[in-house]
Parts: C-alpha cells; structure tokens; sequence
C-alpha cells in the first residue's frame, strides 16, 4: 500500500516537474528563436543614418503627426516637456497636450507658460471619451493645442486627443517621457516607404535615470548607478532589441508601447480607439488592430524599429517597481483572456499561433511555472523523489540560458546599433545582464505571479507611480 | 536532460566570449573614433578657409591626408551648405582629389545606408562617372530604396531614363513609396509629359499615378487643366482625388459640372476633394451641393463642405447660419461647430 502511494507521488511529481521544464523550455527556444529572428531583421537594415540626412531625404514628404500628450498631475515637468516636444526636428506635427482633469496645476502651469487663451476647433466624436472642458490655443505657436478634459484614465485622453487631432498619423507618448530629436522622423520612415500597408509603428524605450539631461533633453549618456534600474536597462533591450524586433520582421508585433508609438488615425478610429479601463491600453490596441485588418482582410504592416528613441525614467524602488510588473501582468492577462477566441485560431494566422502562443506561454503560464520551479524541483530533489538530472535542467533554463539571453540581447545592441557611448558601460552591463538572473529575475516573476493573483481577484487598480522626474536625474 | 544543461553552458561561456571580444573592439574603436573626429574636424577648418581664401593646394592637402570616408561624410556635409562659386570651387578640388571615384565605389560596395547617401552624394558631386554609376544601381541594386535613391539623383543630374522604365527598374513593392512623390516634384518641365502619360495610365499603380497629377499640379500649372478634368472621372478614387485637388489649384471651365458629379462619389475621399476644390475656386453655384454634403456620413466630408461654403463668402457663411439655427442634425451641428472655429470669445 505505502509503495502504492509513493509510487504515486513520485509519477506526480514527475509529471508536475516534466510541466514546470517543458514551460521553461517553451520559453527558452521563444527566446532563441526569437535572438536568431531579431540578429536577421537587424542585419538586414540600413544602418543608422544621421540626422540631417533624414531630413534631407525625408523633410518634403514627410506626412504630418499630432504627438498626443496625457498629462495626469504632471505640473513639475510638464512646462518643460512641451518646450522639448516642440522643438522636435520634424517638418509637419502638432503637440495635442490632453491635460486628464489634473488635480493639481498642470493646467495652469501650461495657461502661464504659453500664454494660451480658449479655442473653439470642430473635431470628430469618433471614439468616445469623458467631456471635455475646453481646448486652448497658444498664440507663440500654431503647432501646440491643449485639451482639458475630466479625468478618465489614459485611455481615455489618448482617446480625445485622438478626436481633436487632425493628422492622419498620430504618435502616443508619456508626458514625463523625453524624445530625441529625430524620433519622430525615423518613427515616419516605414510610414514613407510603405505609406499604404504601415498602421503602426513602435519604437525604442531607454532608461533615462543616471544620463545628464538638460532642457528637457539628454545630454550625456549614462548608466544608472543604481542596481534596480541599471537590471532594466538589460530587462529593456531584451524586450525592445530581442522581442520586438523579432516579432516585427514577421509581422507578428503583438506590442506597440503606449509609451511612444506612431498610429494610422482611421485604422485606430475603426477599431474604436483605446480601451478605456484597460490595464494594457497599449497591448490591447495593438491586438484590436491585427484583429480589424484580418477581418477585412487588408493587407497590413505593424512594425518596431529600433532607431527612434524615447527616454523615460524608470522605477528605482522595489514597491513602485513591484507594482508596475504586477499592472503589467494583469493587463498581458486582461487581453489574452479579452481575445481569447484568436488564440490558434486560423483565421488569424500567425498572430493567433505566434503572437498568442507567446502570450500563452511567456505571459500566462511562464511565470506561475517557474516560481513552482523554484519551490517543488528542488524541494522534491531534497526529498529524493527527483534525480539531479531534473535540478540540473531546471537551473540550465533558468540561470545558464537566461544569461545567454540577456548577453545576447547585449551582443546585438553592440554589433548592430552601438548606443551606449563607453566601453566600460557595456562591461558594466555584461555583468548586470549576468547578475539580474541571480535575485532580480525571481523577484520579477513573484511579481507576476501577484499579478495574477490580483488579476482572478478581480484588482483594477493601477497603483501609484512615483516618479522622481526626469529632470532630476544627474546633472 | 544532460543535454540541456550541457548546451547551456557552451550558449553562455559562448556568449561571454563574444561580448568579451566586442568590448575589446569597443576600446579600440574609441581610439579610432577620437582620430576621425579630430580629422574631421581638421578637414571642415581647411574648408572653411578654403571659402575664403581659395587656397585650392591647401584644401587639396587636407583632403588628401584624411581617411576616405571623413572626406566623404564632412565635405558632402559642407557642400550641402555652399551655394555658387564657393561651392563650385569645392567641387574641383574635390574632383581633383578623386573624392566622386570613391563615392562611386561606395554606391557599388557598401551597406544600404552607405549606398543611398553615395546616391544623394554623387548627384551633389555631379562628376562624368556619376551617371553611369547610378543608371547601374538603378539597374541592378537589390535594395529598392537604394534604386529610388539612383532615380532621385538621376533625375537632378538629368539623366533619369524615361519614367516607365525608371519605374519599372524602381519595381512595383517600390511604387507604394512616398519618395515617388519626391521624385516626381525633382522632374524638370522638359519631362512632364512623361508624368502625365504615366498618370494616364490605367494599368499603372494608382499611387504612383496620384503622385504625379500631385506633382503636375504643383510645378506643371495651368497647362495641365483639361488633363485634370479628364481624370477626375477616373474610376480609382486615388486618382480621382488626385485630379480634383490638382483642378482645386488650377480651375477649369467645366470645373463646377465635374465637381457636382464628384461630390455624389462612392469614395469619401473623393467626396472631401471636390469639396475643397469647390471652396478653394469659390464656386457659389455649387453651395446647393455642398450644402447637401454637410449631412455626409462622414466627417471629413462635411468638415470639408463647411469651410467650402464659409470660403464662398457671405452666400456660404448664411446657409451655414440657416443651418446652424435649424433642428438637431448633423449638419447643424457641423455648421455651428465651423461657425464656431477660432479663438473663443
């Protein structure tokens, strides 16, 4: 009987444990492939070209683009933020600042700074969204509006700032986030070339804390000397450089990030706009546009390239970061479980196999899988129910391929696009990017496993996001 | 088991090696860096004294003990900023210091980037070889936008074969570009015929067609308004617009019977051009039409018929009040929002 019984835990735990290695296997091969996509894609680019010769080449028919700007309390720099976003290098593009019924003095720190005065413009109601207050004008330049509106989420100012716009392309950015000059410019680029499949486009999110930054520019580069976010600087050019990239050259990108990303307008009108409520507006989007264009079954492109940049501050403590992957997570959940019906549906070709499936197994199951890695593959060695073998394997995934993901990511930044100025920075980053999966990456996935916790309990909140403010980084 | 554990280890050591050897490569690089901007900026000193002393040897020397690729980038750079007999100047003495030759190479040898900036470069230099090298990267470059970069300078040297053949060496996942557009604006008048053949064309990409009745209408005039009116009727809405934006800038004698007839199109887009059309040529007698389309289902149509009517004056300006004031619709409500536009009181 006792034989009976542990013959049964055992073949209980190895099944368990044969799940929680073939979920980080899934996950690994994702991540290789998706090294192998993403060294092609960047291979077989042009090259960065300097500023001034995009201008050139492009600057007459560049189309024009409203940069819709949510601000939520953002009085400290949003004066400044606006004077950056203006002096963009771009030929046609207006600033569109919807202020989401602040409750301290964003407002008025803009009615001060650029003399703006109400304005009566006729705009569409396409896409539904709270009422807004009033628009203001600025009679120091035609290129900036300000929407007031009551507050409803940033959804739903993204939404009326897509209303008021009158550009056929619009680009989404974060108010406390900074873009380089010729973002916008190497942004429009797919949209030149191929203006009539291009809806969407995404481009290169940096962490910004530790570079010089002046006038709501950054100056110098640098690393941040802080461990938290010098782990996400690593963490970011797996999802940007690795990820994304790879996903792009298929046209699979299944993320466009609500941080800065460049949108058709009618496409985005026809889908209905951002999701209001959504804990990932921006993935959500995304997924509705792919869903809309292979209804109608219209030839498309979605595409991340990494030459455009936006710098933005990331999280340096463990509570705000802690409650940023948790939103994070809830929100890859939301929209998995919302569309659930694409998911290896036919109809939807490769974004239902691909683009869900790496849903499935890197957001869904990933995480749970491997935190009950971390508890039952070793406790059950302990026990003598497992070999070592089964330890061995479950560290390999974890550890020994995790750092060869994140090196490589690392590899293809330095061999294709060289963006971080010193050597020493890069030697500095090969040890973050080994070190980060030795502590960071398991907090990380606890994180998400919270999310999901929060997620079946039904948690909507997004959390506070404390920001020290870009300005405040070193000078 | 084993094996993914033993794969592991050989990805990562693997891995390190090769990040090992890139910051090594890194470290050298910087040294080499610091030299090219130091001879750059050697090199944009010789250049600037050169406008004004026009020491020819001087600038030649400097030019000749720079590296290749820094003569290439800075003295396209400072080119771009000269105008006249300064820039000519430059030019010989960049010609007699073979600088063309090497960009010539470079549009056979280098990377993508490299090869569309040779293009951009050799039609600035403008030397002999310059056509050949670029009718031969028309013709066989496997990059398609290196190929629109050949016909761009081509056509500013020129030399740009005729356009259905440039077009077809351009191939057709080449004729969604908007640097057609771009190329199309760069065609001298000798050549628009050409442009309004291709626009004519029914069989060719409806794109590549409304881009030239949009360069034909900025740069080609009035000459080309019967040609407009002729495509206005044409059934690819692309090209259709295209002709009624051109006849908006050049007006025809038969203008308003042609856009009375677009403004009841299928296509809103066609719809949206005739009624800025009408607008911008003032035509009142088309305020019934219009009026019509101020109940579009679609709001570009009927934000377009209300700046149509409030450009005809005060005939456009009263039906748009008559409409404000009357009951909820959505022309009234387009109309008083129009009405409305502009600094609020």
């Amino acid at each position: 009987m006792i034989a009976d019984w542990s013959h049964q835990i055992v073949l209980a735990a190895t099944i368990l444990s044969w799940f929680i290695i073939g979920a980080g296997l899934a996950q690994t091969t994702i991540y290789l492939l998706q090294l192998i996509f993403a060294g092609y894609a960047l291979s077989k680019r042009p090259p960065v070209a300097r500023s001034a010769l995009l201008w050139h080449r492009y600057g007459d028919v560049a189309p024009p683009i409203a940069l819709l700007v949510p601000a939520y309390n953002e009085a400290l720099n949003v004066v400044e933020s606006v004077h950056s976003m203006l002096a963009l290098e771009y030929p046609n593009f207006e600033v569109v600042v919807i202020n989401d019924g602040s409750k301290d003095d964003t407002l008025q720190r803009l009615i001060e700074a650029f003399k703006l005065t109400k304005f009566h413009r006729p705009y569409e109601e396409a896409l539904a969204h709270k009422p807004i207050r009033g628009l203001y004008s600025s009679p120091m330049t035609e290129r900036l509006f300000v929407v007031d509106k009551e507050n409803g989420g940033k959804a739903d100012a993204q939404n009326a700032g897509i209303n008021v716009c009158r550009a056929p392309l619009f680009c989404v950015i974060d108010g406390d986030s900074i873009l380089e000059p010729d973002a916008l410019m190497r942004a429009a680029q797919p949209f030149i070339d191929d203006p009539e499949r291009t809806i969407a486009v995404g481009g290169t999110i940096r962490i910004a804390n530790g570079s010089k930054i002046e006038a709501g520019r950054v100056r110098e580069i640098h690393l941040p000397r802080r461990l938290l976010p010098l782990f996400q600087v690593v963490e970011y050019l797996r999802a940007f450089l690795m990820a994304r990239l790879a996903w792009s050259s298929i046209n699979t990108l299944m993320l466009v990030s609500g941080a800065f990303g460049m949108f058709r307008r009618a496409e985005v009108v026809a889908v209905g706009g951002f999701t209001k409520g959504s804990m990932g507006e921006d993935l959500d989007l995304v997924i509705k546009l792919h869903r809309h264009m292979r209804d109608i079954g219209r030839k498309y492109r979605i595409q991340f390239i990494p030459e455009p940049v936006c710098w933005t501050e990331a999280p340096e403590t463990l509570s705000v970061l802690a409650r940023q992957r948790s939103r994070w997570q809830r929100g890859a959940l939301e929209c998995f479980f919302r569309y659930r019906s694409m998911l290896f549906n036919p109809r939807y070709g490769r974004v239902g196999f691909l683009g869900f499936g790496h849903i499935l197994i890197v957001d869904v199951l990933g995480p749970v899988a491997e935190v009950l890695g971390y508890i039952l593959i070793p406790a059950f060695w302990l026990l003598g129910i497992l070999s070592a073998e089964y330890l061995l394997a479950f560290t390999a995934l974890i550890f020994t391929y995790g750092v060869t993901v994140s090196v490589c990511s690392l590899i293809l930044e330095e061999a294709e696009l060289q963006r971080f100025p010193r050597a020493r920075d890069l030697a500095v980053l090969t040890a973050a990017a080994v070190i980060e999966n030795f502590g960071y990456r398991q907090l990380n996935n606890f994180w998400r496993v919270k999310g999901w916790w929060q997620y079946l309990r039904g948690n909507q909140g997004w959390g506070e996001m404390t920001r020290t403010g870009l300005g405040g980084a070193k000078k | 088991m084993w094996m993914i554990w033993e794969l592991s280890i050989l990805l990562s050591a693997l891995s390190l090696l090769i990040m090992l050897f890139l910051i090594v490569r890194r470290v050298l690089q910087e040294h080499r860096d610091k030299a090219a901007a130091d001879q750059r900026r050697q090199l944009l000193t010789a250049l600037i004294a050169f406008t004004e002393n026009r020491d020819s040897e001087a600038l030649k020397a400097v030019v000749l003990g720079v590296p290749a690729s820094v003569a290439i980038n800075a003295g396209f750079e400072f080119i771009s900023l000269l105008r006249g007999e300064e820039r000519n100047g430059v030019l010989v003495a960049f010609h007699e210091c073979g600088l063309p030759a090497l960009v010539g190479r470079l549009l056979e040898r280098g990377n993508v980037a490299e090869r569309i900036h040779a293009a951009e470069m050799l039609a600035a230099l403008g030397s002999e070889d310059a056509t050949a090298s670029l009718l031969s990267a028309l013709d066989h470059d496997r990059s398609r936008d290196v190929r629109i970069a050949a016909a761009i300078a081509l056509c500013d040297l020129g030399s740009l074969p005729l356009l259905g053949i440039a077009l077809d060496k351009i191939g057709v996942a080449g004729q969604r570009s908007r640097r057609l557009i771009d190329l199309f604006r760069r065609f001298p008048r000798s050549r628009f015929n050409e442009l309004a053949v291709h626009a004519s064309r029914a069989d060719a990409v409806p794109f590549v067609r409304a881009a030239a009745i949009d360069a034909l209408a900025r740069t080609g005039g009035f000459g080309f308004a019967d040609f407009f009116a002729g495509l206005a009727r044409s059934d690819s809405p692309e090209v259709a617009a295209a002709a009624l934006r051109a006849l908006g800038l050049t007006g025809h004698g038969a203008a308003p019977a042609i856009l009375a007839v677009a403004m009841t199109n299928a296509d809103w887009d066609v719809r949206t051009a005739a009624a800025d059309a009408a607008g911008r040529l003032g035509l009142s007698e088309l305020a019934a039409p219009l009026s019509m389309l101020m109940d579009d289902e679609f709001w570009t149509v009927r934000y377009a018929a209300a700046n149509a009517l409030r450009s005809l004056g005060n005939p456009g300006e009263r039906l748009l009040r008559e409409m404000a004031g009357s009951e909820v619709s959505r022309s009234q409500r387009t109309a008083s929002l129009v009405l409305a536009e502009g600094p609020a009181a």
